[in-house]
């Protein structure tokens, strides 16, 4: 890829943390982690526009991913979000209604994740 | 004016620099933590950083009231609503309107008011008790508890769908014990505000040994109860007094881990047993000290296998953490647990990191 998109992953799993970094990694992406909701949103302030996707649990200590999403969507307008959540719908629904571009169910397939990324993306 | 949040710690620190980073989201939140540890003291320092700090700062303890009076506070009234509302009576969602509502001890509030709380969450909107006008309400809110609403949602006493539209941000206050170093600038604070309040007190200020004996003290009141050591100090002027005020056992820097019962203090029907080793372990789980009545309704071998093992699994888990460098994952690997449940099992015993 000549230009990397560059992901920013949050997760308070480290385990997933690293297997996302791994994968995006392999493929040509530029990644970055976080591992809350307050860590991430240092991170988006630090550098404004510098991220083209956030993917990010939604629950976490702290800015938890519904907090998260809500505060990027009204600061970075642009910057596409995919939600995941292992805990049922409420997260998810209150995700959706924070505008999370896309709202995945873990567990999550990474091909499939990725699928979406370069959709919501405009990549291929 | 608001009391400002004292503390060097790190998790003080962090919370610190958190409030600074959200306040002006107006995002729902969610502060926890024991009594006493200053739940009100960070909604009001979340909502002086915010720029509704002009408005409103609305408080209402949801333990206090009775339901139907706690929900005529929440919404207000009509004229006639009920017998005895003799005349109109806005209420707090309209007085917090562009302001803070703080809905303080958030986990007694009744399920039935639980679920009405939560539609005005998601719609914006409220009648008051009477009327059929909707009223729109901009109200942040910030809500407190000293509860483990995880817990409450098992047991069905908290909603979940209202637990997780409160939790939008978490601000997880820990215990005075677990933060010391915050003790020093705590006395400082309290002894020239009181100073400051009781300007013919003769209360001296601690010296240094003193220092040392309060912050080794594990204060179950929190900083409320530093603040009325402080405020005694004031009034009696001598720590020697006061710390011979301070419950007994906890008093002593390091606890003895098996504490046995003086022979003076034990009920009749255990005073026959003279097996020390026995005692001082069922003491561990149940209250010795009261009568043998009241002593058969608290044995309960299920109850006490419960909280046996729930110590020891506390130990264990604070072991193998230390010994990873608070790596949870690693930690949940070695203890063959799912991440999800060593981290539930933390929060459930209240194993944080230490503080550095």
């Amino acid at each position: 890829m000549a230009d990397p998109k560059r992901l920013l992953i949050v997760d308070d799993n480290e385990d997933i943390l690293s297997t996302f970094y791994e994968f995006f990694n392999s493929l040509g992406y530029e990644v970055k982690t976080a591992n809350d909701g307050f860590a991430a949103l240092k991170v988006l302030r630090e550098k404004p526009g510098f991220f083209d996707c956030l993917i990010t649990d939604l629950v976490m200590p702290n800015i938890s991913g519904v907090g998260l999403i809500a505060i990027v969507k009204k600061e970075y307008p642009n910057l596409k979000i995919i939600a995941m959540t292992g805990y049922g719908d409420q997260p998810g629904a209150l995700a959706s209604e924070a505008e999370a571009d896309m709202v995945l169910f873990k567990p999550i397939d990474l091909f499939k994740i990725e699928e979406k990324v370069s959709a919501l993306l405009g990549q291929k | 004016m608001s009391t400002p949040l004292i503390g060097v710690s790190k998790s003080m620190l962090k919370i610190k620099e958190l409030i600074n980073h959200v306040a002006n989201t107006c995002l729902n939140v969610l502060i926890t933590g024991e009594t006493g540890v200053g739940k009100e003291v960070v909604a009001q320092n979340l909502f002086a950083e915010s720029s509704r700090s002009h408005k409103n700062f609305v408080t209402i303890n949801c333990a206090a009231l009775p339901e139907t009076l706690l929900e005529s506070e929440l919404y207000g009234y009509e004229k006639g609503a009920f017998t005895g509302a003799h005349k109109k009576r806005y209420g707090k969602f309209l007085t917090a309107d562009k302001g803070v509502l703080f809905l303080d001890e958030i986990g007694d509030m009744p399920l039935a008011l639980q679920s009405k709380m939560l539609h005005v969450l998601q719609s914006g909107e409220f009648s008051p008790l009477g009327s059929d006008q909707e009223f729109k309400t901009d109200a942040w809110i910030i809500a407190a508890t000293n509860q483990n609403l995880e817990k409450s949602i098992q047991n069905k006493t908290f909603r979940e769908d209202l637990f997780y539209r409160l939790n939008i941000i978490k601000i997880e206050i820990p215990p005075l014990r677990e933060r010391p170093e915050d003790i020093p600038a705590l006395i400082e604070y309290y002894f020239r505000l009181y100073r400051s309040e009781y300007p013919n007190s003769q209360g001296s200020k601690p010296d240094a040994e003193t220092i040392k004996r309060l912050c080794a003290y594990s204060w179950p009141g929190n900083v409320r109860e530093l603040q009325n050591c402080m405020k005694k100090q004031m009034v009696l002027d001598s720590w020697e007094k006061i710390f011979e005020e301070l419950p007994a056992e906890r008093n002593s820097a390091p606890p003895a881990p098996l504490q046995v019962d003086p022979p003076g203090d034990t009920p009749a029907l255990f005073s026959s047993d003279h097996n020390p080793e026995r005692l001082s372990i069922i003491s561990e789980f149940v209250d010795l000290s009261t009568s043998s009545e009241k002593l058969f309704e608290d044995i309960s071998l299920k109850k006490i296998k419960k909280l046996a093992s729930d110590k020891v699994e506390k130990e264990v888990i604070t072991f193998v953490l230390d010994k990873v460098g608070w790596n949870r994952s690693k930690a949940a690997k070695i203890l063959k647990v799912s991440y999800k449940t060593l981290l539930y099992k933390m929060s459930e015993f209240g194993v944080h990191p230490p503080v550095k």
